[in-house]
């Protein structure tokens, strides 16, 4: 069982140093919120898993569960709010159809 | 177990480093709130290998907080970025 939560833990940091090679490496804001916001998230569920295997308790479990859940839900959020927030700054960058713009100008 | 979550530790701190250079480097506030945000998760990572190596739940809740002061710096910070740009619009 430990080498199973081990193995996880590796999986999950691997992740981790992914989304920062990825940070670093990507160009664009687009592309590092991408990397940033997709593989921490499923690092960080295969280290709670890891976490509940190896500390055999419930409140280690629920609390694992809790960070599980936490992450899932926020982690899109905030991207979004993100995501929106550099969109209205960096409008010219973009190239193609403009799709925001259009449903606001249809929504005023 | 104690070579893998040595192991866990050196590639957190490769993500972390990652991070910082994102940090310190970044061209723009959002690239520094990306990289703020990412360094806050791979801090959660370290906390629960660490709960994990000590095999004691004390720092456990620990995990929680950082979590949720992640989501609402990211939530705070995305707003102050947007509401720059409203106001470099209306200059």
């Amino acid at each position: 069982m430990d080498i199973v939560a081990g193995v996880l833990m590796v999986f999950g940091s691997g992740l981790v140093l992914l989304a920062g090679v990825g940070v670093v490496r990507s160009w664009g804001i687009y592309a590092r919120m991408h990397s940033a916001a997709k593989a921490p998230t499923l690092g960080i569920l295969a280290i709670a898993v890891g976490l509940a295997v190896a500390v055999r308790s419930t409140t280690a479990l629920v609390t694992a569960l809790l960070v599980v859940v936490l992450q899932l839900v926020t982690g899109p959020v905030g991207t979004h709010l993100l995501g929106r927030a550099v969109y209205r700054r960096m409008r010219p960058q973009l190239d193609g159809i403009d799709e925001l713009a259009r449903d606001e100008s249809d929504a005023t | 177990m104690t070579v893998l979550i040595a192991v866990a530790f050196v590639l957190l701190a490769g993500g972390a480093g990652c991070f910082l250079f994102r940090l310190f480097r970044g061209p723009s506030v959002a690239d520094r709130v990306i990289a703020l945000d990412g360094l806050l998760m791979t801090v959660t990572c370290g906390i629960m290998v660490e709960v994990t190596r000590e095999e004691s739940i004390t720092s456990l809740d620990t995990v929680l907080v950082v979590a949720l002061a992640a989501f609402v710096g990211t939530g705070v910070l995305a707003r102050y970025v947007e509401r720059r740009a409203d106001e470099s619009e209306d200059a």
